[in-house]
């Protein structure tokens, strides 16, 4: 099998990887121990594998790991710092916004990417950014009510 | 993964994408988004070459035409300011109802194009709107009308570097209508409409497209001729109602069933053009 070498940050630290072409960006994620990002549907319907690419949510099940190249890549294991979570994840545990938990690394890192661009979203934004994630528990109210909370400051 | 590929490019011009293009033959995939290319899983490709480093992504005008590169994102096109201001913001709209954030930051107009979804959102407003598109090829690059691409160009071998999108009518009016599950979901059916008025009201100027009821997206040029010259009453929008729904050729699959899409599509495109005559026209 070819391989080829790619070059980019994740979660702040510079990476070498050897990948095959043809590799996905969530299978190489996993192979290389970042398992908060999720295996779904792998046909970019359910969002559980979102990582955030220069800062912005795609679905690495849908992205080829070759594209990855130069990119800073931040997956949920990079949003703490060390053992201080940010103010969203605080958020989503005030809040209750945590069922199983397998959407939750995707859902807190669109809100973070929507947060990031526009500190004081409407309800109805927030909706949106998190439209592509979907909780197999349903529950939905919850992380909305955390992700304004945060916004507003108010996480603890 | 994609096991078969042997190899991903990363061209940095067009010029070299077309020869790899043409070097790889029918075992070479253009990727962009990949968004429809890795769902679609095709695991005879050997060869992939990522166009979105041969500059290819920008929105900018050209005399009185917008052009927008093949490898601009639905994300750029909802929140392009040119793009919210042309016509009513139409494509604009269109874009951002191309499935969730995460699949918009990666889908690229070209792509949602050259796939060939007969669904494809931003294919509507753009045949309302006269779109041309350009092909490169060895040969060189040529334009030609969106139609035109959808009615065979779109299986050759050319590469869609840009959408050109002329200048549009004084005074037009405009709607996009889609009717899908969700706000993000694929169409079930789908309406664009542009329209402009004469001073009594008569219509002097109209486009009617449709999507997701034919093998591609289409004008309904019938519909359009009956209701050049008349005013848009109760009659007018009956009619073009009879005629979408005779020019429409729709399929039934797991969304829809044909009969659904007929009697959907005539309902699209009353709302389209109501909502072109209210002047209410289309807005984010």
């Amino acid at each position: 099998m070819k391989t080829m070498e790619v070059r980019l940050k994740v979660n702040g630290e510079a990476k070498q990887w050897t990948i095959a072409p043809g590799d996905l960006l969530l299978d190489v994620l996993r192979r290389e121990g970042y398992f908060g990002v999720k295996r779904g549907c792998e046909s970019g319907e359910c969002g559980a594998c979102t990582v955030l690419v220069d800062g912005q949510p795609i679905n690495s099940c849908l992205m080829f790991a070759a594209k990855a190249e130069g990119a800073e890549l931040l997956t949920i294991e990079g949003v703490a710092q060390g053992d201080t979570l940010s103010a969203l994840q605080e958020a989503f545990l005030d809040h209750g916004a945590v069922q199983c938990g397998f959407c939750t690394p995707a859902m807190i890192l669109n809100a973070k990417a929507l947060l990031d661009r526009k500190p004081h979203p409407s309800e109805e934004e927030v909706r949106e950014a998190l439209a592509g994630t979907y909780c197999r528990c349903t529950g939905y109210s919850k992380p909305v009510e955390a992700v304004l909370a945060a916004a507003r400051g108010a996480a603890r | 993964m994609f096991d078969t590929v042997e190899t991903f490019y990363r061209p940095s011009s067009v010029r070299e994408a077309v020869r790899l293009l043409q070097n790889g033959k029918s075992r070479a995939r253009v990727v962009a988004g990949g968004t429809d290319l890795v769902v679609e899983g095709d695991r005879s490709i050997r060869f992939l070459i990522d166009i979105t480093h041969a500059g290819l992504s920008y929105i900018r005008r050209e005399g009185k035409a917008c052009v927008v590169g093949a490898t601009t994102t639905m994300a750029a096109l909802e929140t392009s300011p040119a793009i919210r201001a042309l016509a009513g913001g139409m494509l604009a709209r269109a874009a951002a109802t191309c499935g969730s954030v995460q699949i918009r930051n990666m889908a690229t107009l070209g792509g949602n194009l050259a796939n060939g979804s007969p669904a494809a959102d931003t294919a509507t407003p753009l045949l309302a709107l006269d779109a041309e598109v350009v092909l490169a090829d060895a040969r060189g690059r040529r334009k030609i009308p969106l139609t035109e691409f959808y009615s065979g160009q779109r299986k050759t071998r050319a590469l869609l570097i840009e959408v050109a999108i002329p200048a549009q009518p004084r005074g037009g009016r405009w709607s996009f209508q889609k009717l899908g599950r969700t706000e993000g979901d694929i169409s079930l059916v789908n309406a664009a409409a542009g329209l402009q008025l004469d001073s009594k009201g008569r219509v002097k100027w109209v486009r009617v497209a449709l999507g997701a009821v034919a093998p591609t997206p289409m004008r309904a040029v019938n519909a359009e001729k009956l209701l050049v010259g008349r005013k848009l009453d109760e009659n007018a929008l009956a009619e073009v109602g009879e005629e979408v729904a005779r020019e429409a050729r729709p399929i039934s699959d797991v969304r829809a069933s044909a009969e659904y899409r007929r009697a959907t599509i005539r309902v699209l495109v009353r709302r389209a053009l109501e909502e072109c005559a209210a002047g209410t026209g289309c807005s984010l």
